[in-house]
């Protein structure tokens, strides 16, 4: 299978690295709030290691913890940075998968929590909104509704599986994406990206493969946060799992975990992001500005 | 059986329409009319169900039946559709989560909303029999069992005065724009994909119209006069959507329903250009009937089998989707889906057809 190429290479990106050393500064800035996520992550893990530079996975639980590599880019998050600055309620939308309760359902509840625990003194109000239909055609103009109606500081966004399963054309897929998240910076929306899920039967399907990656190209292009599911994923089915099989099989057992897990790993995305945003010049104010972002800054 | 006429044959093509547009990404779609404007084939189709019920209601002599019995018979109609909703929904989970194991690929699982089943089937399945959970692409059924059903009582009023009727409808359709007023979807958040407060201005609409059409000469002489209006807002519409022009929802002024294309809400933009289709377009069965009379036969047996017609797509397009995925689409398996669904169709309406023919002809045993 084509391992997705990386594209943050920056060090500080790592903090799977400790001897990466000017990052050293800021991690010790990361670790208090990535221990409060911790705490309702999972617990023991997060006791057993404290103060390890190894938090920001350590936050996560054990059967979801995965190398930061593996798991995110961070990008600058102003208007989420601007709502904590002006001491409101963080509106948050999540749009995508199944807005239904159950498994997977447990997520927008889940992140709630994961974030009002890694932002301590932050209200956090989620709205989950599932959003059926191809984003290259017709699903991005309901997304507009939906962020029109919603008004939300952040939009936490799980994109291309639709768009995958159809079979829509990666070009017109990435372009209608690159116009949709566009759209929401210009408004001074935040956006985080969640590329699809990773499973055996699609590892080596070509189109599959470069609607991931699509996302992750719009990602860097527009210099928004993405949690990398598809490799997080990717990484927990290749450890060897000795839990609870599923009556289904190992792909179905690795969705179940890929939904419990989703959570946690947004919410570190997002608390990782936020220690990286330099405080707002003026609140809300200037969104048109286009963000300056690792990847574009520092290519090495 | 009912001889080939213009509301069953444009009723066959908006239901073609609806099953291609249906297979996102396929090579047809952007074929379809709905690509070329504001609003598409969905509209079309509700219209008709307004303009049919204005001829159920009636009999052969145009003379209104007893108010009772339209009464029963849309409720009839009413419990029909929900059946075939029902049954719909329930072949269309199975083959999701046939091809799922088949397949052995979860992510098949979330396809068009249907995860949520599958996580909670608890509240699901009482969704599923409460109309409020949909599966995407299959939620024009719900709104058309919701809109027959209150469609007695614009039957009743408009017995009375059909304006008042369509008095009583634009005012709710104007409240919900404003106050966006729609109809939750449970278990999980959000809304109905199409608001029936809205929708139900164009099911009133196709009936109040065909009742002035019957009465009186006035409409069709002033559908003629306004031909080229029609022409011109097709014409905006195929260059607004080839340009992709559309207001910024968070750009324009409150109420921002009055004002945007969402499809959900069956915007004002969407209604002036639905309006504008049908001026240009009506005419053109009249013209077209006596040159394709193969076509004009295919279509207005689809036509008058809609239900049917309408769930038989609703299936085919999702195994048509299922193919694409797992063969990986292309021109020629387009070919294949969409040819081998449009004989299936045919089919379906040959079938019905033939089945009522013969449960009549013969003797029950």
């Amino acid at each position: 299978m084509a391992q997705p190429q990386q594209i943050v290479t920056t060090a500080h990106m790592r903090p799977v690295q400790p001897s990466a050393c000017p990052t050293r500064a800021f991690l010790t800035r990361l670790v208090p709030a990535l221990a409060a996520l911790a705490i309702l992550a999972g617990g023991s893990a997060a006791a057993e290691q404290p103060a390890n530079p190894l938090a920001g996975e350590a936050a996560l639980s054990l059967e979801c913890r995965v190398p930061g590599a593996q798991l995110y880019t961070v990008a600058q998050l102003g208007a989420v940075k601007a709502a904590l600055a002006e001491n409101r309620p963080l509106k948050i939308l999540a749009i995508g998968g199944s807005a239904a309760p159950g498994a997977s359902a447990s997520y927008p509840a889940k992140l709630e929590a994961a974030l009002e625990h890694a932002l301590p003194k932050v209200d956090v109000t989620i709205d989950h909104r599932g959003l059926p239909g191809e984003i290259a055609s017709g699903a991005a103009e309901r997304l507009r509704t939906m962020v029109a109606e919603a008004e939300p500081d952040l939009v936490v966004w799980q994109v291309g599986t639709h768009d995958a399963i159809a079979r829509v054309d990666v070009d017109a897929f990435a372009s209608a994406l690159t116009e949709a998240v566009g759209w929401m910076r210009s408004h001074g929306i935040d956006v985080v990206l969640v590329d699809p899920i990773y499973t055996a039967s699609m590892a080596a399907d070509v189109d599959y493969n470069r609607i991931v990656e699509a996302v992750r190209t719009v990602a860097t292009q527009q210099g928004v946060p993405l949690v990398r599911r598809y490799e997080a994923l990717h990484y927990l089915s290749s450890r060897t799992d000795k839990g609870e099989g599923h009556m289904l099989g190992r792909q179905f057992r690795l969705n179940d975990l890929g939904l419990r897990c989703m959570a946690e790993h947004v919410a570190l995305t997002i608390a990782t992001s936020l220690m990286r945003t330099e405080a707002p010049q003026e609140p809300k104010a200037a969104p048109a500005q286009p963000p300056l972002t690792e990847p574009q800054r520092a290519p090495g | 059986m009912r001889d080939p006429n213009a509301i069953d044959f444009w009723r066959g093509f908006a239901l073609i329409t609806i099953f291609i547009n249906h297979i996102p990404g396929n090579t047809f779609e952007r074929y379809t009319f709905s690509q070329y404007g504001i609003s598409d084939a969905a509209e079309l189709f509700v219209f008709l169900a307004g303009w049919s019920i204005g001829i159920a209601t009636r009999g052969r002599d145009g003379n209104p039946e007893p108010p009772g019995r339209s009464v029963v018979r849309l409720l009839a109609r009413t419990v029909e559709v929900y059946r075939a909703q029902l049954t719909v929904m329930l072949l269309a989970l199975a083959l999701i989560a046939g091809a799922a194991l088949l397949l052995d690929n979860p992510l098949i699982l979330e396809w068009h909303n249907a995860g949520g089943f599958f996580a909670d089937p608890i509240q699901s399945v009482c969704g599923m029999a409460l109309l409020t959970y949909q599966l995407g692409y299959f939620n024009i059924l719900p709104l058309y069992v919701l809109l027959i059903g209150i469609a007695p009582v614009f039957v009743l009023v408009g017995r009375v005065s059909l304006v008042a009727a369509l008095a009583l409808s634009v005012g709710v359709y104007l409240a919900s724009l404003v106050f966006g007023w729609n109809l939750p979807s449970w278990p999980g958040e959000g809304d109905w994909f199409f608001d029936p407060f809205c929708w139900q201005l164009l099911l009133v609409l196709g009936f109040v119209l065909q009742g002035w059409n019957l009465r009186t000469d006035l409409l069709r002489r002033w559908s003629r006069r306004l031909f080229p209006a029609g022409v011109a807002i097709v014409l905006l519409g195929i260059v607004l959507a080839v340009a992709e022009i559309r207001p910024d929802p968070m750009l324009v002024p409150e109420p921002r329903l009055l004002f945007t294309f969402e499809k959900t809400y069956l915007t004002p933009a969407r209604l002036v250009h639905f309006l504008g289709v049908l001026l240009a377009f009506a005419p053109l069965y009249a013209v077209l009937a006596p040159r394709i009379g193969r076509v004009v036969g295919y279509l207005t047996q689809m036509g008058r089998n809609s239900l049917a017609v309408f769930s038989m797509g609703s299936i085919l397009s999702l195994v048509g989707q299922l193919v694409r995925f797992q063969t990986g689409g292309g021109l020629l398996i387009d070919m294949l889906v969409a040819g081998s669904g449009l004989v299936g169709l045919g089919f379906t309406a040959w079938f019905v057809e033939w089945r009522s023919r013969s449960r009549s002809s013969r003797p029950r045993t």
